[in-house]
């Protein structure tokens, strides 16, 4: 036997387990066990100028809203398995509802629900970049109205 | 005694070949000068290598041996030029059992690619880095809403109007200006 044939074989074998590895790796991604999510809640108003430095991150997207100031009011993160139902308490009585229920190409299906005590204002289901977000204002709180930025991550 | 004899005669000829260390090589000779056996043993071995040093002289002395020699010492003695080891390396290195190996280099390669998106989110080239979500369903329960995409890092805004006496210019400039229903 050739004895340079064992590097080969040594090499097509390595290549196999990588294979191997790499799909189970791929499966594990596409299997996440669950979602972080993370409500910030914004008040904007004209009232003043302030913009919280804190929504630095948050400038450009804040700015097609056209208020004059925005105030970081509360943050709160939840981790919550597929299908599981995560409650944010919200300024002025009003409670969201995030519920994941999906993750494909990279997009994480979520179903939020905004409500006001036992009214429902809003029902809506959207499918946002992994560790993306998107807004949703209308609210009104304290002379202005509320701006809430959903993010979700997967786990 | 016998188990000695065997043990020495296996060391016999790394012994005559001075292969051995020294409390060997005085465990040997003490039991062959003591067993006329062994020390038959060791005769035979020696007119053995005896023989076989004079085949192998007289072969040597046939062939010739300067032209290879020569070779040799011109090869140790020639000057090499700076990138002769390069080449000798890229060429090693393209020898086919060593190429062997870019196959699983490529697979890593691969997977780290596909990986980073991970860690990365939003780094593959050519990829918008758009924040852009998808609204599949929305019902306001009788109030109005309005969905709309922000410019510039393309961030969908879904707006309720909650109370319309509440509705102010804001808002309704903000869903005028930059629509993406």
């Amino acid at each position: 036997m050739n004895p340079l044939r064992k590097p080969f074989r040594l090499t097509l074998l390595f290549s196999f387990w990588l294979l191997l590895a790499g799909g189970s790796l791929d499966a594990a991604e596409k299997g996440p066990q669950g979602v972080q999510l993370h409500i910030g809640t914004i008040l904007a108003s004209n009232e003043s100028d302030e913009f919280d430095p804190k929504l630095s991150k948050m400038k450009n997207q804040l700015e097609v809203i056209k208020y004059r100031s925005y105030r970081l009011v509360k943050e709160a993160s939840q981790k919550v398995p597929w299908n599981g139902n995560a409650v944010f308490e919200i300024s002025g009585g009003r409670t969201l509802h995030v519920m994941p229920q999906e993750f494909r190409n990279n997009r994480i299906s979520l179903k939020v629900r905004l409500q006001e005590g036992e009214k429902p204002l809003l029902d809506t289901t959207v499918r946002i970049r992994n560790r993306g977000n998107f807004l949703l204002g209308g609210p009104a709180h304290d002379g202005g109205v509320l701006i809430l930025s959903i993010s979700a991550m997967t786990q | 005694m016998k188990t000695d004899c065997a043990a020495i005669e296996s060391l016999l000829g790394a012994w005559l070949d001075g292969e051995l260390d020294r409390p060997d090589v005085e465990r040997v000779g003490t039991h062959v000068q003591g067993c006329p056996s062994c020390l038959k043993t060791k005769e035979r071995l020696e007119q053995l290598q005896a023989s076989l040093k004079d085949v192998l002289g007289a072969e040597a002395a046939r062939l010739p041996f300067d032209p290879f020699w020569n070779g040799v010492s011109r090869r140790i003695l020639e000057k090499r030029a700076w990138h002769t080891p390069i080449r000798e390396w890229w060429a090693s290195t393209l020898y086919p059992q060593r190429l062997a190996w870019a196959i699983p280099m490529v697979i890593v390669f691969l997977l780290g690619v596909l990986s980073l998106e991970q860690f990365f989110p939003g780094w593959r080239w050519g990829s918008s880095p758009g924040n852009a979500a998808a609204v599949d369903s929305i019902d306001g329960h009788g109030l109005n809403v309005a969905v709309f995409r922000e410019s510039k890092t393309k961030t969908t805004v879904i707006w309720l109007f909650e109370n319309q006496e509440d509705e102010n210019e804001s808002a309704e400039e903000a869903v005028s200006t930059d629509t993406s229903f």
